[in-house]
């Protein structure tokens, strides 16, 4: 667990962008905050790390893949490997990057946007801007 | 607050032989073993988890199976928690109803029982002991519950939910009469369904580990009806019943139809003197965990209020295992909550009514 402060203005640098390999992780605590930094296919993703079923450690649990039907309704595919999150504690499936749950539309754990600035992995924890539709 | 189920484990069931009677020693050493030369002798079940059973993040970072190293148990649950008591309930030791011999299934159950109290009973006075026995060997299991039960840890007997029979009949009443005896309350915790304990539910094997997992609460139905109608509670007022792990939402329903037709066909258990309900609220226990979540929450506390649920429910949390309830997450009525996380399990295994912080906070030193 690093522990780090943000900057004045929400944002945190998380570890330089080669610290991480494929299918990797960092966990951060950030003031009382906790997030799980990933790093999947050269591409980095920040969820909250509390998970929002129950409140279970979300960023402390397998990357790994899962299963959907095959075409022909009894089949097994296997999919999206290293893209799926399994809480620690329940095993509810996330999606890495958007955090949205598999199998409930309703529930999504938070997402923080990444960037690399200059080598560096810069989390931005500002809360989302509310967008009008 | 009291955690009515925490389980304790080891890395090895090998901890167990010097422990072990002479006679089945070697039967751990030598014998066959279902699971490689650490497994615990048992039938497993048909439903194998496909993530495993145990919450991730609870590797001990010492190395070792989960709720196996105090300390990090204290980190993760007991300091974190703040918790008064823990209840521990071994962890693969009341798989012991699933073996055929009853003789091995008894020694194993007195050498898990030497053991936690030998290793982890003494370790904190928070850690309350629940003695393992095997109901399959009735006279055994009695036996035992005199042999150790008296001691100062111990809180409660467990057995699993899984049997060979429902736990009112005849046939397990001297386990009953000891537990009666010894002022001890026995528990049936989910488990054993494998092995001799052929019948984990009435349909039959169901298929995948959720849907057995979630349709599991059917055995406690069982228990409780059973224990219920012959009169358990009648001819061994001393005794309780504490359902772990099994739900909470069926009991209401279950109540109301075993009252109903009770009350029709009374003369077939003469020896009851009130309805199940009025027995169930005054001998029966349940603990909460895993709680069900109705997308009302009010729908579960109006069905169970109506049965006197509030006296009747112990929290728990199953530590370490994957369907984990947290205490600061877990939503309980206002009024509901010094009763379910306390009061009733300090009633129910007579644990001092206040314990001043400072004692509780150097328990574990």
């Amino acid at each position: 667990m690093r522990v780090l402060d943000s900057d004045t203005d929400g944002r945190v640098t998380a570890c330089r962008e080669d610290e991480l390999g494929d299918g990797e992780r960092l966990l951060l605590k950030v003031g009382r905050r906790r997030i799980g930094l990933f790093r999947v296919d050269g591409r980095f993703f920040a969820l909250h790390g509390v998970c929002p079923h129950a409140g279970g450690a979300l960023c402390e649990g397998p990357l790994t893949g899962t299963t959907r039907t095959a075409d022909d309704f009894f089949g097994f595919e296997y999919e999206r490997e290293g893209r799926v999150l399994r809480c620690a504690w329940h095993g509810w499936e996330f999606d890495v990057e958007s955090g949205q749950s598999l199998a409930d539309p309703g529930l999504r754990a938070r997402s923080y946007p990444v960037r690399i600035d200059d080598g560096a992995v810069v989390i931005d924890l500002r809360p989302p801007r509310r967008t009008t539709t | 607050m009291i955690d009515c189920d925490v389980h304790n484990g080891w890395d090895s069931a090998r901890v167990l032989l010097p422990y072990l009677d002479r006679s089945f020693r070697d039967y751990l050493d030598r014998g066959e073993l279902p699971g490689g030369r650490d497994s615990f002798p048992h039938g497993h079940r048909a439903w194998l988890h496909p993530e495993g059973y145990m919450r991730y993040d609870t590797l001990p970072p010492s190395g070792g199976a989960p709720a196996t190293d105090y300390a990090y148990m204290c980190e993760q649950l007991l300091d974190r928690y703040d918790l008064d008591y823990a209840i521990l309930l071994g962890e693969e030791g009341m798989e012991v109803s699933t073996l055929a011999n009853p003789y091995y299934a008894s020694a194993l159950a007195r050498a898990h029982n030497d053991w936690v109290l030998d290793t982890w009973a003494p370790l904190d006075d928070r850690l309350r002991i629940s003695i393992t026995v095997a109901p399959q060997d009735p006279e055994g299991a009695a036996a035992e519950i005199r042999r150790v039960g008296g001691h100062p840890s111990v809180s409660q007997v467990v057995v699993t939910s899984g049997s060979q029979r429902p736990y009112g009949d005849p046939f397990f009443h001297p386990m009953w009469e000891a537990a009666s005896e010894m002022r001890l309350p026995i528990a049936a915790h989910l488990g054993g369904q494998g092995g001799v304990n052929a019948n984990p539910t009435g349909t039959g094997p169901p298929t995948f580990y959720w849907e057995t997992h979630a349709m599991l609460c059917e055995t406690g139905m069982g228990h409780l009806a059973s224990v219920l109608a012959h009169g358990v509670f009648e001819r061994y007022p001393h005794t309780r019943l504490v359902l772990v792990e099994c739900g909470v939402a069926w009991l209401p329903a279950v109540l109301w139809r075993l009252d109903a037709d009770y009350t029709a066909l009374r003369k077939e258990t003469p020896w009851l003197k009130r309805l199940p309900s009025e027995y169930a609220h005054e001998f029966v226990r349940v603990t909460t965990q895993p709680l069900e979540r109705p997308r009302n929450p009010d729908a579960l506390w109006t069905a169970l209020d109506d049965i006197g649920g509030r006296d009747m429910l112990m929290f728990a949390s199953d530590y370490p295992h994957w369907d984990f309830d947290d205490p600061f997450t877990t939503r309980f009525p206002a009024e509901w909550r010094d009763a379910v996380l306390d009061g009733n399990a300090r009633a129910l295994y007579r644990l001092p009514a206040a314990r001043p912080r400072e004692e509780a906070a150097g328990a574990g030193a």
